[in-house]
């Protein structure tokens, strides 16, 4: 016995040793250090000094922190019904028995291991572009004046071009994780309601939507961690000065801890390390409404 | 996993007709998709001028390969691919080593805090990037390594041991325990025993989660952008972000859509060689919530 507890923690050790380093002795410290000021991130303790709440108002006095919070929610409600509806259309109609299934599954899942700066370059330089555009070109091929006139990455539309671009490359993965679910429904229960004369819509909202509750959950779970660390394509839309149509708390986190740039003053990483507990905390109460709204009835067959 | 439609199938008329909606939607989707990519990779080897001209696919001018050699020496390329490779390559077979005793420690041994350690693997799974980032650039700061390719390493590795014991652990609990016995009889020992043996067995898990790392890792950006800024130390993503807003201003659009290609280039050659396996382990219950 003794033996086998000293290969246990030899084998752990390197494993729990490295999580302790990047995650346990970080987020400590980080919770720490958001009821203290703190003006550089690279400030000693002894120069914090403890000041309650403090770095919570401060943040929840800024527009561009409320700002940055209220356009997450509207990625993760926007974009979480289109990505979910176009995901779930899309595993449905490839496990309806198409041909070249496999061919159409890799080339849907294709831009989602494609690095997102390219991916986010390709949207603004070329598919956005006001002079050789693929929208501005295809609109015009088509006669659509006012569609061809409109300026995609302009103030007015930038969220919107924004959340576009990163919910088209987000589509694949959550559609493969409907399609792991579709693809586990025994054959036998379509045959026997279609024997019974269940139409393709009643076969879908009769047994493939109930039974996909468990994948369902996954995909939310999924969409709220990737909506929560949305920073990229906030960056790639709007590089130098974070724009208040796209700022996400990551942006604004970034920006008040390492910002050279004017939106925001000062450094003050007391501030930072609050976004991080808030956007923690939210991030958990997701969780636990999700895991409320899909209650655990799993069904087995 | 595959459907029971084989190519071989007889063509069923009525049945196609019914899926027709099915296959006008899908093929114009991925119809985009390629049309995308391919008129990047076309305008990557194309002129500026022909680019605003519209006219990418007509290689008026041939193929122009000095986009390429242009952005790979002048704009630092090179050296931003070499050290997205050491991170990249570097962080896959550390993390390899150091998740692989641990999710066959937390697959084969009964001990009291066994359950615990693997929630709190998953747990790191759900933790911001926000929420660890601070900590670490003063520990870097602190051990005066913030000009250092092994700073950026350290964190890629230790973020992504905890994916990858909980990705291998159902790969080494589904090998069969007789290995182990049989192994003991000869004499083997516990240590000999994980890497000649136990090790060998996982490999499918194992080429899996490297599969995932890889892509991963290459495509990182946030962590990269905070503890690699420096040019020396940049990997592409942020060398190519930093190079749009350089190519912007000079008006090389060629280049810049060269750049792109050469970012996406080497996890697109992963995706076609293994895109069977890392679908499979996606939609096989690899990945839940």
């Amino acid at each position: 016995m003794k033996k086998s507890a000293k290969i246990i923690i030899l084998f752990l050790a390197p494993a729990i040793f490295s999580y302790m380093l990047v995650f346990v002795y970080p987020m400590i410290r980080t919770i720490v250090m958001s009821f203290f000021a703190v003006r550089n991130v690279t400030d000693p303790i002894y120069r914090w000094s403890f000041n309650g709440i403090e770095n919570y108002l401060t943040i929840f006095g800024s527009d561009l922190f409320i700002q940055s919070v209220f356009n997450v929610a509207k990625i993760w409600f926007y974009g979480g019904i289109s990505v979910m509806l176009i995901a779930l259309l899309f595993a449905v109609i490839l496990t309806s028995g198409i041909r070249g299934k496999r061919f159409f599954r890799a080339s849907i899942y294709l831009p989602n291991i494609v690095s997102a700066v390219a991916m986010a370059t390709m949207w603004i330089q070329y598919v956005y572009n006001a002079r050789f555009g693929f929208l501005n070109e295809m609109f015009t091929a088509l006669g659509m004046i006012e569609l061809a006139a409109i300026e995609w990455t302009g103030p007015g539309m930038l969220f919107w071009s924004m959340l576009i671009a990163y919910s088209f490359g987000m589509v694949g993965y959550h559609m493969l994780i409907f399609m792991s679910g579709i693809e586990k429904i025994p054959a036998e229960i379509f045959e026997a309601a279609t024997i019974d004369g269940a139409s393709i819509l009643n076969r879908f909202f009769m047994i493939t939507l109930p039974l996909l509750k468990g994948v369902s959950k996954t995909n939310v779970m999924l969409w709220s961690v990737s909506t929560a660390a949305f920073f990229i394509w906030s960056q790639m839309f709007s590089p130098l000065v974070p724009a208040l149509q796209t700022v996400t708390p990551m942006i604004y986190m970034f920006q008040t801890i390492f910002g050279a740039d004017l939106s925001v003053s000062v450094h003050d990483s007391g501030a930072g390390a609050a976004t991080g507990v808030i956007l923690t905390l939210i991030i958990i109460v997701i969780f636990l409404i999700v895991n409320f709204v899909f209650k655990k009835d799993e069904v087995e067959y | 996993m595959n459907s029971s439609k084989k190519i071989g199938t007889k063509f069923n008329w009525t049945k196609e007709i019914s899926l027709m909606p099915g296959y006008v939607i899908i093929t114009l989707w991925v119809a985009l998709t390629f049309f995308l990519l391919a008129w990047i990779i076309s305008a990557s080897f194309s002129t500026t001028r022909e680019i605003f001209g519209g006219r990418v696919f007509e290689f008026e001018t041939g193929l122009n390969f000095n986009n390429y050699v242009k952005v790979w020496t002048a704009h630092m390329v090179s050296a931003y691919f070499v050290n997205s490779l050491i991170y990249t390559v570097t962080t896959c077979v550390v993390t390899i080593l150091i998740a692989a005793p641990a999710a066959y420690a937390l697959a084969r041994f009964k001990f009291k805090f066994n359950k615990l350690i693997q929630n709190m693997f998953i747990a790191a799974l759900g933790i911001p990037a926000i929420m660890i980032i601070m900590p670490l650039f003063y520990l870097a700061t602190v051990l005066d390594l913030t000009n250092s390719r092994l700073t950026l390493t350290v964190i890629y590795i230790c973020m992504s041991v905890p994916f990858t014991v909980y990705f291998l652990l159902p790969f080494f609990s589904n090998i069969s325990s007789s290995y182990e016995e049989a192994a003991y009889m000869d004499g083997c020992g516990p240590i000999k025993t994980f890497w000649n043996i136990m090790f060998p067995l996982a490999q499918p898990g194992i080429i899996t989660v490297t599969i995932f790392n890889f892509i991963i890792i290459w495509n990182e950006f946030f962590m990269a952008l905070i503890f690699a800024n420096h040019t020396r130390l940049r990997p592409l993503g942020v060398g190519l972000y930093t190079m749009i807003q350089s190519l912007r201003y000079t008006g090389d659009w060629a280049g810049m859509f060269a750049a792109v290609v050469i970012v996406f280039v080497p996890t697109l050659v992963v995706f076609l060689i293994f895109s069977e396996k890392i679908i499979a382990s996606v939609t096989g219950g690899g990945i839940k919530g």
